[in-house]
């Protein structure tokens, strides 16, 4: 009897693992067609990159080309240092502020959340047109290419804000402070001991994605005659064919880098606030 | 090893009373629980002791000073809460020399402490585990460890068991007790579980409304309560209407019961219609067999209810006096079944006859049953 169950009990527990494997071909049909979606683009981007080569020139004559051009390197390294100014700028700004509104100014929040919005609704030539006053009267400012850093504090604000919203949601902030004050921390103590390194994932979205912006921000640059690597990119865009779609896979190997980054910088602050298993 | 006093503390929020003039006193060494519902005021007093929140009137004097002027990270009070609140960036060992940190002490110094004290909870073999890697019950040990650590004048937990499962509760409250014996902190502990409060306390203040309703060891508040929300809300009570035959004597009459009650402070006069409390342990059964008659000084009843809790079953009776509950052994229950005839028995020397509060216990706050109140 215990031999009978035993034999009839093993293929079924087969069938069972195999049943559970086994991926329906719809899935598959879907993934497949997400795939050609989001590849095929980038595909026709690399087989163009590689043509219109004369005889002598490399496979990678177009990418050479963007290598080699200056241009390429200062309005990169320029788009690059406004980035790195505009994630400094914005986080000194918004952490202590988005952590003071959640800790003792909660009822804030809303106005926070709608203050955050603006720039979505307002254009950035309003922006400038607003700012064009400012400009002229401060124009020893006005042409460091700085400005552009505090401008684009402004469009950084909601996704930095709502990368930082969500992170201080996540966690028990008032818990853990009182925590760390009973134990004898200060507030700006616990900030940076507690609270920061629980918020590096929140931070590095927010800041990547500020980065994001700086480095493909266009109108208020060109307004404030900035080369930036959007101005270089379009200029060599209308330009040169083959050269401005090597430099948009450029681009895109750029952008993905930065991905990487953030996944490999969020994986190790990953130390969510605890769960609890079981006993 | 301090002492705390809180001398008419009184806290409002908007148009509630949080707390109305609280007066407390905690000896040396002394473990005392606030006990009471949700919302009675127990847990903002536990704040303002820590710093966390501010009384409109009132003091908090710790050793003679009164530390209402200092902020809560210079009050040096150990504190337990109620929410998971480890560090989640920080490993159980780095929890523990959090407040060793703070106060620059070398890296020898904190990682032999943090050893000590981890092994005090018996945690010594997950040092190096972030809390996510630790079930509820672990992290609340390496919380009381963490609170422990910086050597507290006075430690303080807030619902520290709440949110774990009852086996684990029980475990670890005996724990919180064996620590607090063996470091001889002085400890105020705040819970809504009567049984908690009763199993590990000096003494336990039972409040209500903002207001301490008693306070005593846990045997006084058990048999001796003086409100009859302390009687409602510390285990179940039988709650009986006489009308007093005797002044003098304090005799009273309950339906077919004359009773005399044993309290020396009865005031009541000829005439008055009381109410007595008994507890359902204090309800004595008898199996009448068809057609018998109680005894002298009992009166009949049937069986309405069975509750197996145990080595004890309770019993739901209606009897001449009205509903009431019995508490017998599970043995002799096995006797009984719905609509049993018994002969109900009263120990007339646990009969209280109690001042009335003005607040009546939340039954979903207490551990009470639905049927806890018979009135």
């Amino acid at each position: 009897m215990a031999q009978v169950s035993t034999a009839s009990a093993a293929p079924a527990s087969h069938r069972l693992r195999r049943a559970r494997s086994r991926v329906p071909l719809w899935h598959v049909l879907w993934l497949v067609l997400a795939a050609i979606f989001f590849l095929l683009p980038i595909y026709s981007v690399v087989r163009f990159s590689l043509e219109g080569i004369l005889p002598g020139q490399g496979i990678f004559h177009w990418y050479q080309t963007v290598f080699d051009d200056p241009n390429f390197r200062s309005s990169f390294w320029l788009s690059v240092q406004i980035s790195l100014e505009t994630v400094a700028v914005s986080l000194v700004l918004m952490v202590p502020t988005v952590f003071w509104i959640h800790l003792r100014l909660p009822r804030l929040r809303p106005v926070m959340d709608l203050i955050t919005i603006l720039p979505f609704v307002v254009p950035p030539i309003v922006l400038i047109v607003g700012l064009a006053p400012y400009i002229e009267k401060f124009s020893w400012l006005a042409v460091r290419p700085e400005v552009l850093a505090f401008i684009y504090v402004v469009f950084a604000l909601p996704f930095l804000y709502r990368a930082l919203d969500g992170g201080l949601r996540a966690i028990d902030l008032k818990t853990l402070v009182e925590a760390a004050e009973s134990l004898g921390s200060s507030i700006p103590g616990t900030l940076f001991r507690v609270i920061l390194p629980n918020l590096r994932a929140a931070i590095i979205g927010g800041s990547l994605l500020t980065v994001a912006i700086c480095m493909g921000e266009y109108t208020v640059a060109s307004l404030l005659g900035f080369f930036t690597f959007p101005n270089y990119t379009y200029e060599i865009g209308t330009s040169t064919a083959y050269e401005g779609v090597a430099l948009t896979f450029i681009s895109f190997i750029l952008v993905w880098a930065m991905m990487l980054a953030l996944y490999l910088l969020g994986r190790g602050g990953r130390a969510a606030a605890g769960v609890a298993i079981r006993e | 090893m301090s002492t705390v006093e809180l001398r008419g503390l009184r806290r409002t929020f908007g148009s509630v009373v949080a707390l109305d003039r609280l007066d407390l006193d905690v000896h040396s060494g002394e473990f005392v629980s606030l006990l009471g519902p949700s919302g009675c005021g127990k847990t903002t007093a536990l704040r303002i002791i820590a710093g966390f929140d501010w009384p409109d009137s009132g003091e908090v004097v710790v050793d003679g000073h009164d530390v209402l002027g200092l902020p809560a990270n210079k009050r040096n009070m150990g504190m337990v809460f109620q929410a998971y609140s480890l560090f989640p960036n920080m490993t159980a060992q780095q929890n523990v020399e959090f407040g060793l940190r703070i106060r620059k002490q070398n890296h020898e110094a904190r990682a032999r402490r943090a050893r000590e004290l981890l092994d005090l909870v018996g945690l010594a073999s997950a040092m190096s585990r972030y809390p996510r890697q630790m079930s509820g019950g672990q992290q609340q040990r390496v919380a009381l460890a963490r609170s422990l650590a910086i050597e507290p004048k006075v430690l303080l937990l807030d619902e520290p068991l709440s949110a774990l499962d009852a086996k684990v509760r029980v475990q670890l409250r005996e724990e919180v007790r064996r620590i607090q014996l063996e470091l001889g902190i002085t400890t105020l502990y705040v819970t809504h579980d009567q049984e908690e409060a009763l199993s590990i306390s000096d003494r336990v203040a039972v409040m209500s409304a903002g207001r301490l309703e008693q306070l005593g060891t846990p045997a006084q508040i058990y048999n001796g309560p003086r409100t009859s929300f302390v009687a409602n809300f510390v285990g179940t009570m039988n709650k009986l209407e006489g009308v007093v035959i005797s002044s003098e004597d304090r005799v009273v009459r309950c339906g077919p019961l004359t009773v005399t009650v044993p309290d020396p402070s009865f005031r009541h006069s000829v005439g008055e219609t009381v109410e007595l409390y008994v507890r359902p342990e204090d309800v004595r059964l008898e199996l009448l067999s068809n057609g018998a008659s109680p005894r002298a000084g009992s009166f009949e009843g049937r069986v309405t209810s069975l509750t197996f809790l145990g080595p004890v079953t309770r019993v739901g009776l209606q009897t001449d006096l009205g509903p009431l509950l019995s508490d017998v052994s599970s043995a002799v229950a096995l006797n009984l079944a719905a609509d049993t005839p018994v002969s109900v028995g009263l120990e007339t020397d646990a009969l209280r006859s109690l001042v009335s509060s003005t607040t009546t216990p939340d039954s979903s706050s207490s551990d009470s049953s639905p049927t806890a109140l018979l009135s």
